[in-house]
């Protein structure tokens, strides 16, 4: 086919003045302090020192990436503090930090003079301070985003990235018949959890990775099948007494245990809830926040785990969920996806979920408060900071 | 037992033949063409069907659509399986008891589409999977269009480009240098053996502090390079005559450019498809999503004039060249983190 290259040159001073290129919306303005607030407590910024629990450990790592320019492969971070968008200005551990601009960052000063972070703040506090604009930012658990939303709150959240799921802990007498896992698995009723205590923040899950991740979360049924799990248990003999365990900090986790305990118990299966304590998890993690934690340190035949999505990309979460869940659940000699191809994904995806050790139950959204004058937040991506160095304040809004 | 009618079978054949074919739009119905990339794609997804599928030489075909994919999308999808499968001796029927069935899903991931077959025969099911390029959103309208663009990768590079521009070469007659504009510094490459080669880089001295809403802007025949808080000037063609200095950054300057917003932008080419301006415009998304540009008549115009170039991140910076033919695109590369600089031409067929 003959073609010929356009050449003519018309009008493009008139339309460039009208339209020119790169046009912001509203210009940002430097300077004045983001208030944050977070629930956890930290008690060292130092990559080096380990964190107490996985709520330390997710909030110490948000912080880092703003002190710290670069990571190294395996995701540490590396360099100096202060390399990054922000520098350590003042430190009380456990109770608050101050976050100055660092001037010369490479990717240029960030839009905020300074970041005030108080931590142990309560869920209930956060949402509470962001209502009365005492907060410019926090991070709100999915289940009081609605709460907080018809309190006024301007919320923020991401695609589902976080994984709540039911795991039977490896080495337990009680869960190795298969039925027994079967039968708890198929009584579950996730959309009850989803709709009334995630109020409907969330999505249930079938698989260990989101439909909009995989593409293929829709062949895994989320369906609660009462009547099938009632038969399946009445052929388990003799029928065991199960302990279903949660993190006793985590108020999301509790809920969800004793809802599947309802569930469980409509289908004649004796299951209770149990609170693990934080000293116990420690034990369990060999006395820090380790990535390998040892399943027998913990007395409960399952737990309810979260699983962050370290990437958008399938195969990368897949892969870090294995090795997360491996020494808990016993699927260590689970394969991983032979390629990147969503067949090959779905493959060990669905190995995992037909080995019954582990139990999808639901998604979780990352929300965030913002206050009226932040501007120009944008959700990060599965995997991906805070961006709070591109955020900046809108002076005409008043601060209380 | 009572008997059949006469000629109820041959009349119930007459039916389901009318029912079974009645639902198929013919080739001639739909205007989508399948894309190569995608026929090759759904050539290997009925070949697995059929592997799995076999001894099962008839079953019913139900499809359903979850991703971004439009209807015109997924009727020519559909008919192009049917082909295929049909091309590997099967046949399509109505949903009857003891038919196998076939439930195609047109799904997508978080990098492509991705289509998934449940091939249902009693209690048994098997699923195949494939994955489609996303990058090829074509609409039907668009595809009627005689004017094509394309892109030429001409640089990339892991540090930031906030401009680039390809000048004559003042010290070689029909040599090229490429001119490449980055927040601390601008850099000038020959073009030698096939290749770029530096030639010569000029620091730019920022005032404190660093601004963040760093944006820059080459301006070749001017012999400038402007930056917020920044100008280098001189003669590009001759590199060892450009030198930059730091100037107070102007508040009122239109090259503010705010960092993972929403920003939409446009260059304007003219075009002689059909004797008008032409008017080039990125996608909405932000620093995260991949992005596209689009080709309309005017700004104003809703349905784009050609099918979109993609782009593997989000364009960071769209100018009309100074031939007024074709627009240099800064954009970044999400998978791979590099910035890269191309050119976006226009061509219309005959």
């Amino acid at each position: 086919m003959k073609l010929r290259l356009c050449l003519c040159l018309a009008a493009i001073s008139v339309v460039l003045s009208a339209a020119g290129p790169l046009r912001p919306a509203r210009r940002p303005r430097y300077g004045g302090t983001l208030r944050v607030e977070i629930g956890a407590i930290i008690h060292s910024l130092d990559p080096a020192v380990a964190a107490a629990n996985p709520e330390e450990a997710g909030a110490k790592g948000e912080l880092d990436a703003l002190l710290y320019d670069r990571r190294s492969e395996n995701g540490d971070f590396v360099g100096t503090a202060g390399s990054g968008p922000f520098r350590l200005s003042a430190w009380e551990a456990g109770k608050s930090a101050v976050f100055a601009a660092n001037e010369d960052y490479r990717e240029g000063r960030p839009f905020v003079d300074s970041i005030e972070i108080q931590m142990g703040r309560s869920a209930h506090d956060r949402v509470l301070d962001l209502e009365l604009n005492k907060a410019d930012f926090a991070q709100i658990p999915a289940e009081l985003a609605r709460q907080a939303a018809d309190r006024g709150v301007r919320v923020s959240a991401s695609r589902p990235n976080e994984l709540l799921a039911l795991v039977f802990l490896t080495g337990r007498g009680t869960t190795e018949n298969v039925r027994v896992r079967e039968a708890i698995a198929r009584s579950i009723n996730r959309a009850a959890i989803v709709n009334f205590i995630l109020q409907k923040e969330g999505e249930p899950a079938g698989g260990l990775l989101p439909q909009w991740s995989s593409g293929t979360a829709f062949l895994f049924s989320t369906e609660a099948d009462a009547r099938g799990a009632k038969e399946i248990w009445a052929q388990v003999s003799p029928s065991p007494k199960l302990v279903l365990g949660y993190d006793s900090a985590d108020t999301l986790e509790q809920s969800v245990a004793e809802r599947i305990v309802v569930d469980a118990k409509e289908a004649g299966i004796s299951l209770v809830s149990r609170a693990i304590s934080a000293s116990e998890k420690a034990n369990a993690h060999g006395g820090s926040e380790g990535p390998t934690p040892h399943s027998e340190a913990i007395h409960a035949d399952a737990r309810l785990v979260r699983l962050r999505m370290p990437s958008p990309l399938p195969s990368v979460s897949l892969a870090a969920f294995i090795d997360r869940l491996g020494p808990l659940a016993g699927i260590n000699g689970s394969p991983l996806p032979k390629s990147a191809s969503p067949e090959d994904v779905y493959d060990s995806e669905r190995s995992i979920i037909n080995g019954g050790s582990v139990v999808p139950l639901v998604w979780l959204p990352q929300v965030y408060g913002l206050s009226a004058r932040v501007r120009d937040w944008k959700q990060p991506a599965a995997g991906e900071g805070w961006p709070l160095a591109d955020v900046w304040l809108d002076s005409t809004t008043d601060v209380h | 037992m009572r008997r059949l009618p006469r000629l109820f079978f041959l009349r119930a054949i007459i039916v389901l033949t009318f029912l079974t074919f009645a639902g198929w739009p013919s080739r001639a119905q739909s205007a989508f063409q399948v894309p190569p990339e995608w026929n090759k794609a759904l050539d290997t997804l009925a070949e697995k069907i059929a592997a799995t599928a076999r001894p099962a030489r008839t079953f019913s075909l139900d499809v359903r659509n979850i991703s971004s994919l439009n209807a015109g999308d997924v009727t020519g999808l559909r008919q192009t399986l049917v082909e295929d499968l049909t091309g590997l001796g099967f046949s399509m029927t109505q949903k009857l008891p003891g038919e196998a069935q076939l439930q195609l899903t047109l799904s997508e991931s978080a990098e492509d589409y991705v289509w998934v077959a449940e091939i249902r025969h009693g209690e048994a099911r098997e699923v195949v999977i494939v994955s489609a390029v996303r990058d090829l959103v074509e609409k039907a309208g668009a595809r009627k269009a005689s004017l094509t663009l394309q892109r030429k990768l001409v640089w990339e590079q892991d540090e930031r480009i906030l401009d680039f521009a390809l000048v004559p070469d003042g010290n070689a007659a029909g040599a090229s240098i490429l001119v490449v504009l980055q927040p601390d510094k601008i850099a000038f490459y020959d073009h030698r053996a096939e290749a770029w080669h530096l030639n010569r880089e000029i620091a730019i001295p920022h005032a404190r502090p660093v601004q963040r809403n760093v944006g820059g802007r080459i301006d070749p025949q001017a012999g400038t390079a402007t930056l917020v808080d920044g100008v280098c000037a001189g003669d590009f063609q001759r590199p060892e005559t450009v030198t930059c200095k730091s100037v107070p950054s102007a508040p009122g300057a239109d090259l503010a450019m705010m960092q993972g917003s929403i920003v939409e932008s446009d260059a304007a080419l003219a075009s002689t498809c059909s004797g008008s301006p032409l008017m080039l415009s990125t996608g909405s998304g932000d620093w995260t999503v991949r992005d596209f540009i689009q080709a309309y008549e005017d700004k104003n115009q809703r349905e784009p004039i050609a099918q979109p170039i993609q782009f593997p991140g989000p364009i960071l910076a769209l100018w009309p060249a100074e031939d007024g033919k074709t627009a240099r695109v800064v954009s970044r590369n999400l998978q791979t983190g590099a910035y890269e600089a191309s050119i976006v031409s226009v061509s219309c067929g005959d």
